[in-house]
């Protein structure tokens, strides 16, 4: 190898470790990771309130209520993330009543970000919560009555601590899906870490390098997700395996 | 308790024909009879696990109207007053022994979670369970399920435990545990309604028995007649003769 290419190499891997990533990791912690943790807790509350209601056997005028969930989760497992962001972030500002909106809705970009990446996991998740409470079998809803509890607290003592443990994989994996996807706020102008990436590649013309490094840095993250999502499913079956210890 | 002019369809399936039935208190009423024709549904008719169509239900001075909405308020006293054991035990899976024992009496009587705790462990020595009450369902036997699922009940106070099938899924020896827990529970005057098909069992336990066939009452009396060999029903000494007596005696 010569010099010059040694040389070059040496400033390249000085720059990654005291200037790229530490960029990286910057807006990784600043969005991807702050945008992932609230549009997911945001999503799991819109998904479990989705859910109950969908599962709700009340008639009457809350069947229109029902409907309009329904309609919630069609129209956002039906059409890409990516419009929905650019519908909320650009979209809204022309969303002009008079009257009522003379100036249509305008949103900071990172809270677009919050509310478009929410709702769409709120749309997913609910029919992973949904489909997890009708995987307890009707005859813990039985027995639970016959000792006098209500729906509601057959819901939130019985049925919901054993739809939430089947759960636990495939809202991992939402999860985990939500922070590969806040990638696409970079289209909404939020600088988070793919964002910044690209920034560094039209600057220094690495494209390879910037997109590898970021590439690394969403499998890091991710690799730190699954781990934890073994950790609680451990920790959702331990019942079993202690009294087994004990037996 | 007593239900009377009773009429329940799944479908277009008329699976109770106007059924009128007491059940004495401090007495132990079997139902027996052929699959199918109506024991379970009779049984869950008194815990309202099923709505009839028709008919009336009274418990002490409670008065139910099947054909009319039943009012939440009703619902609660009869699942007070009613405990249900199931064929297939029906533990939460997720809660230890004993809480599967305290979790009616703290959350649905309001009961001090110490004092449950307290009555839920004489319950599980009762039925001879003492030392599970910190493990769970899924490391037991079928026959320690049931066991425990009748201390859960027991926890309630019910005036009436109901007893759908409660053996059927084990195999000789388990059965033989919960049998007699229940026998003793009946020495107790417990008032018990149970659906079984271990007619030895039903003769052993039984003040009254009910015969059911096709959504009918064949039988309605005395247990000691029923065995009788000189029974004048056909229809019910071709279904003795056909059910083994031998397995209790
Ligand atoms: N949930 C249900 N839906 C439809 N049919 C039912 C249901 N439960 C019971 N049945 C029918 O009602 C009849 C009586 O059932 P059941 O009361 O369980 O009888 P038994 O306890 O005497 O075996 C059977 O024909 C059964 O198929």
């Amino acid at each position: 190898m010569s010099c010059f290419a040694r040389k070059e190499l040496s400033k390249i891997l000085h720059s990654i470790f005291t200037d790229y990533l530490p960029q990286i990791f910057a807006a990784g912690f600043k969005y991807t990771i702050t945008l992932a943790i609230i549009s997911f807790i945001l999503g799991l509350i819109i998904a479990l309130v989705t859910a109950l209601v969908r599962i709700s056997d009340k008639g009457g005028g809350f069947l229109i209520i029902k409907a309009i969930f329904r309609f919630y989760v069609w129209l956002f497992r039906s059409t890409p993330l990516l419009v929905q962001l650019f519908i909320v972030y650009f979209g809204l500002p022309y969303l002009k009543i008079p009257g009522l909106l003379p100036n249509g809705i305008k949103l900071a970009p990172f809270t677009a970000g919050i509310i478009t990446f929410s709702l769409n996991t709120g749309a997913y998740a609910s029919e992973t919560i949904r489909a997890a409470i009708q995987s307890v079998p009707r005859e813990q809803w039985e027995a639970a009555a016959s000792i006098g509890m209500n729906r509601g607290k057959t819901l939130r003592r019985i049925i919901l601590p054993q739809a939430l443990k089947v759960s636990i994989p495939p809202l991992s994996n939402s999860f985990i899906g939500l922070v590969k996807d806040t990638s696409l706020a970079a289209s909404i102008t939020i600088v988070e870490m793919f964002e910044v990436s690209q920034q560094i590649a039209a600057e220094n013309y690495q494209p390879l390098i910037m997109y590898s490094l970021v590439a690394l840095v969403y499998a890091l993250f991710c690799s730190v997700l699954s781990w934890l999502q073994g950790w609680l499913e451990k920790a959702s079956s331990r019942h079993s395996k202690e009294s087994e210890a004990e037996a | 308790m007593k239900i009377t002019k009773v009429n329940k369809t799944f479908g277009n399936h008329q699976v109770l024909k106007n059924i009128s039935l007491d059940f004495p208190a401090g007495k132990t009423t079997v139902l027996v009879g052929p699959s199918g024709s109506g024991k379970s549904t009779i049984l869950r008719s008194l815990d309202l696990l099923e709505r009839p169509e028709s008919g009336n239900f009274d418990l002490d001075e409670l008065h139910i109207d099947f054909s009319q909405k039943i009012k939440d308020a009703d619902i609660l006293t009869v699942r007070k007053k009613t405990g249900m054991v199931f064929q297939s035990y029906n533990l939460f899976p997720h809660f230890t022994v004993l809480q599967n024992v305290t979790e009616g009496p703290v959350q649905v009587l309001g009961k001090k979670k110490a004092d449950a705790e307290a009555e839920a462990k004489q319950l599980l020595a009762k039925v001879g369970l003492a030392d599970k009450a910190d493990f769970y369902p899924e490391t037991l036997s079928g026959g320690q399920a049931q066991r425990v699922a009748i201390a859960r009940s027991l926890a309630m106070h019910p005036e009436y435990i109901l007893l759908d099938e409660p053996t059927s899924a084990l195999d000789p020896e388990l059965e033989m545990e919960v049998l007699k827990v229940l026998l003793e529970l009946a020495k107790e005057k417990q008032s018990l309604v149970i659906v079984t098909h271990n007619l030895a069992f039903a003769r052993r336990v039984a003040d009254k028995i009910v015969f059911v066939e096709n959504g009918e009452i064949l039988y309605d009396g005395d247990a000691g007649k029923f065995f009788a060999q000189d029974n004048d029903n056909q229809r019910i000494q071709d279904f003795l003769n056909s059910m083994s007596l031998a397995s209790l005696d």
